[in-house]
């Protein structure tokens, strides 16, 4: 037994020798896609200084950017607790119609239906939440089991797209600049980043997220209320995904079915960028940050190098692949030290 | 694999003492393993003939299992190698393990619930087809030869799911056989099985052996052991302390060799006798569950350590699981400050002041990727908010208060922004109890605090627990390393199967006497076949 615990104290105050591989490696895993954002946009930048590199495109970015950003953050906090919310695009898409419907069909002046469509969001996200948390129901089949149907009950409340009766104030949000001409998504994504970095990593309910998730058994023995936390994260997934939808809508001036699906890839890819950037497979909203600008810069650059069309869908799965190979990889290699 | 010089090497660190027959079926000589730096099998040299059944016991830790694992090719040893007919094993592949004839039946059964039995005993093994498709009556020939050699009266298209504990053990042996296994170790066997039960394993286990089928036979049941096997090896610490022939042990000299030849004298430390006059802080009434705990009551009194000893699998741990809300009770309830509580999960025990240090610190004690501090802090933010009724954290309070508790346990890190993952496991341990120092926990449950922790540490994991207990926070250590138990408590409650088999206060508090309790209860000269 003493001759065990010599060891142990041995191998505890031996110095390791340097391991280059290691660090590279951790180099790797931290900074590489910082480092892949920036070679893009120097490499878009020497292709095309023109047209890439003026403020014109570069706030074009931005603003593109910003949706995928909120509704990939609101994603970030269900990756943090440990689940998955696959309905965020639907959602988009639903609130999206939902807000315009409000305005146009029901009437509702905008400071009711805006407000009343972030709400419908939250419910959502609670409801993804108690399937998942008192149900029981794995998450990529709740949530997609709700996403599907919310693609039908849209449908059955505005076959059409709604584009009559929207007041001139919605669509200034997306579309207006009221600072130094920066478009206003750019405010609003930065808005919510800043509280959803707040509450993760400044609040006792984002240090309880970031217990669950690193740890459901020992948050529990903790006193940590596991599913309060899980609902609390689903519901920022909605809010998120609904204000995306919201900005949508106002941006395309018009409430149209499924327009919002397409940001579930991308917030998923941005996410996985994320947790890859940084720290070792964590999920974080600097880090989803990061993700949305690269895929940002990257579609924006190949649609710029007249890149064909199909380039983009080739563009976004392959990244979602290697996102998530990436994230995988660093959180195994995270595990082994 | 290792080269002609290490074999003599290997013989010669053998000594005489250990001098054995050459014709062993089975052959390990200096198998040796460590994890993390620490020695879990060390220069293990076991000979198996055919058709024996060979005796595997010693203590929770000792290197049962890290053997077995190794001879399953789960686990690669360091160094060390295994012959078996006198062909090298190749080591690390459970494939070359079963073709040379080598079975493994665990605890857990890994049987496929939904599959047949016979689906189960012809997992893996290669099946007659025709046309394609598999031909059943042809491939479980030998299945059914093998039920048949074993007594297995229910029909082999049951599934698996349907089946009995000893059912499915029967199923297991008969795809050891299935497969032509030569040697089949067995893990705890009977802790599962009844009596009547564990008779037929018996005489299933004679009948092998007379067909030439070794057991490796690994149990804590002492007399079974003594009765069942032709030779016992014990290990301890690693180590292989003794070897002997049935009839040169006796159950005494089984426990001497398990806890070690050197059984000290009761320690003269002052051992603090709480005032059982008082109120107790905790106490337990009649609480039962499932099969694991049967009727358990005791209190804990201001001031003490009190200790629960006992074998694993004893139901300390899910007593403990228990008071801490993970479970809950059939029967039975607990009282803190003689108060009935009523616990619906852990966040309601943690509520009323009762923490669990878990057994399995990393998989249930830790967020890894969090900080020192973060871990420190996650049971008491409540208290660590800048502004009362505001969610926000003070940066400074929770700084202030991680930094006094690493002071106070002396948790040696870097800084309070470290990850906790680097820390040494006893440094980890201190900060899972500075979690509830910070919390102000009423009733502290530590599950083998002292798992896989240095001494100086663990002396240090000691102090702080004997300093929260005089401080008046009830504790409850439960441990499966006797030393620990001699050195740590103030009053020892041993469980057995469920019950409490025994008490030992003040001066009784010895190594040998809770290794008696375990195996035995207090009043009683038969233990284990109950």
């Amino acid at each position: 037994m003493t001759a065990r615990r010599e060891t142990d104290a041995r191998s505890a105050l031996a110095p390791r020798p340097i391991d280059w591989k290691h660090l590279g490696l951790i180099f790797l895993s931290r900074y590489g896609t910082i480092f892949g954002l920036a070679l893009m946009i120097v490499f878009y930048s020497v292709m095309a200084p023109n047209t890439f590199f003026s403020r014109a495109n570069l706030l074009n970015i931005l603003s593109a950017a910003s949706l995928t950003a909120i509704i990939a953050a609101g994603l970030t906090y269900t990756l943090v607790v440990g689940e998955f919310d696959l309905s965020v695009g639907y959602v988009a898409s639903f609130i999206g119609l939902i807000v315009v419907g409000l305005m146009s069909y029901q009437g509702l002046p905008i400071w009711l239906s805006i407000p009343a469509a972030l709400a419908i969001g939250i419910g959502l996200g609670l409801i993804n939440g108690a399937l998942v948390t008192k149900v029981r129901i794995n998450a990529v089949i709740s949530t997609l089991g709700l996403g599907t149907m919310l693609t039908g009950i849209g449908f059955s409340y505005s076959a059409f797209p709604i584009a009559t009766g929207i007041p001139r104030a919605f669509t200034n949000i997306a579309l207006g600049r009221v600072l130094f001409g920066i478009p206003n998504p750019v405010f609003v994504m930065l808005g919510i980043l800043v509280i959803l970095w707040i509450i993760l990593n400044k609040t006792d309910i984002g240090q309880k997220m970031q217990a669950v998730g690193g740890n459901i058994e020992a948050a529990r023995l903790s006193g940590i209320r596991v599913d309060r936390i899980k609902m609390f994260a689903f519901a920022t997934a909605g809010f998120c995904a609904a204000l995306t939808g919201i900005m949508l809508s106002s941006l395309l001036g018009s409430g149209t079915l499924g327009v919002g699906d397409g940001y579930l890839l991308d917030a998923f890819a941005a996410v996985f960028l994320g947790s890859a950037t940084l720290r070792e497979g964590e999920f974080h909203i600097v880090g989803t940050l990061v993700g949305v600008l690269i895929l940002a810069v990257g579609f924006n650059g190949l649609a710029i190098l007249g890149a064909p069309t199909h380039f983009q869908p080739i563009f976004k799965g392959g990244i979602l692949i290697l996102a998530v190979g990436m994230s995988t990889l660093a959180r195994r290699y995270a595990a082994s030290n | 694999m290792l080269a002609n010089g290490d074999k003599f090497d290997a013989f010669a660190d053998g000594g005489s003492a250990n001098a054995r027959s050459p014709e062993g079926w089975m052959q390990i000589r200096g198998l040796t393993k460590s994890f993390a730096g620490e020695l879990a099998l060390r220069d293990a040299d076991v000979d198996v003939a055919r058709g024996e059944v060979h005796g595997l016991v010693g203590a929770n830790g000792a290197g049962k299992s890290t053997l077995i694992r190794c001879l399953a090719g789960v686990t690669l040893a360091d160094r060390g190698w295994i012959t078996i007919n006198g062909e090298e094993l190749r080591q690390g592949s459970p494939q070359a393990s079963e073709q040379a004839g080598l079975a493994f039946i665990h605890q857990e059964l890994n049987l496929i619930p939904r599959f047949s039995a016979l689906q189960n005993m012809l997992l893996g093994v290669p099946k007659t087809t025709r046309f394609g498709l598999i031909d059943w009556k042809r491939s479980s020939v030998r299945a059914r030869a093998a039920a048949e050699r074993i007594g297995m009266r229910f029909p082999l298209e049951r599934r698996v799911s349907e089946l009995s504990v000893a059912e499915r053990w029967l199923v297991m042996i008969g795809k050891a056989l299935t497969r032509d296994a030569s040697m089949i170790a067995m893990d705890e066997p009977t802790a599962s099985l009844s009596g009547p039960e564990s008779e037929q394993l018996f005489s299933i286990i004679r009948d092998l052996s007379a067909d030439g089928v070794a057991i490796l036979y690994v149990s804590h049941r002492l007399e079974e052991v003594l009765e069942l096997c032709d030779r016992v090896t014990i290990l301890r610490d690693g180590r292989i302390v003794e070897e002997a022939e049935r009839g040169r042990l006796d159950k005494k000299g089984l426990v001497r060799a398990i806890i070690g030849h050197d059984i000290r004298a009761p320690e003269d430390r002052e051992r603090f006798a709480a005032d059982k006059a008082g109120k107790p802080i905790f106490s337990v009434r009649d609480v039962a569950w499932r099969e694991a705990v049967k009727g358990v009551s005791f209190d804990v009194y201001r001031g003490e350590v009190l200790a629960l000893g006992g074998l694993i699998g004893a139901g300390r741990t899910e007593l403990a699981q228990l008071a801490a809300g993970v479970r809950r009770p059939d029967a039975g309830h607990f009282e803190l400050d003689g108060k009935r509580l009523g616990i619906a999960n852990e966040a309601e025990a943690v509520k009323a002041g009762i923490a669990l240090v878990p057994e399995e610190r990393r998989s249930q004690g830790l967020m890894l990727q969090l900080s020192v501090g973060n871990n420190i802090n996650i049971a008491s933010l409540a208290k660590l908010r800048a502004f009362p009724g505001l969610p926000f954290l003070s940066n400074g309070k929770g700084r202030r208060q991680a930094e006094r508790l690493v002071g106070e346990l002396s948790i040696r890190t870097s800084s309070i922004a470290s990850k906790i993952a680097t820390l040494s496991g006893g440094n980890q341990q201190k900060a899972l109890i500075a979690r509830w120092l910070g919390f102000g926990a009423r009733l502290l449950i530590l599950d083998e605090p002292s798992r896989g922790v240095d001494v100086g540490a663990r002396e240090e994991i000691h102090d702080a627990i004997r300093a929260l207990a005089r401080s008046g926070v009830g504790i409850i250590v439960i441990s499966s390393d006797v030393e620990e138990l001699a050195m740590l408590a103030d009053r020892v409650l041993v469980m057995r199967e469920g019950r409490l088999s025994g008490e030992l206060t003040g001066a009784d508090i010895a190594e040998a006497r809770i290794i008696e309790l375990s195996y035995h209860d207090a009043h009683s000269g038969k233990g284990d076949k109950a």
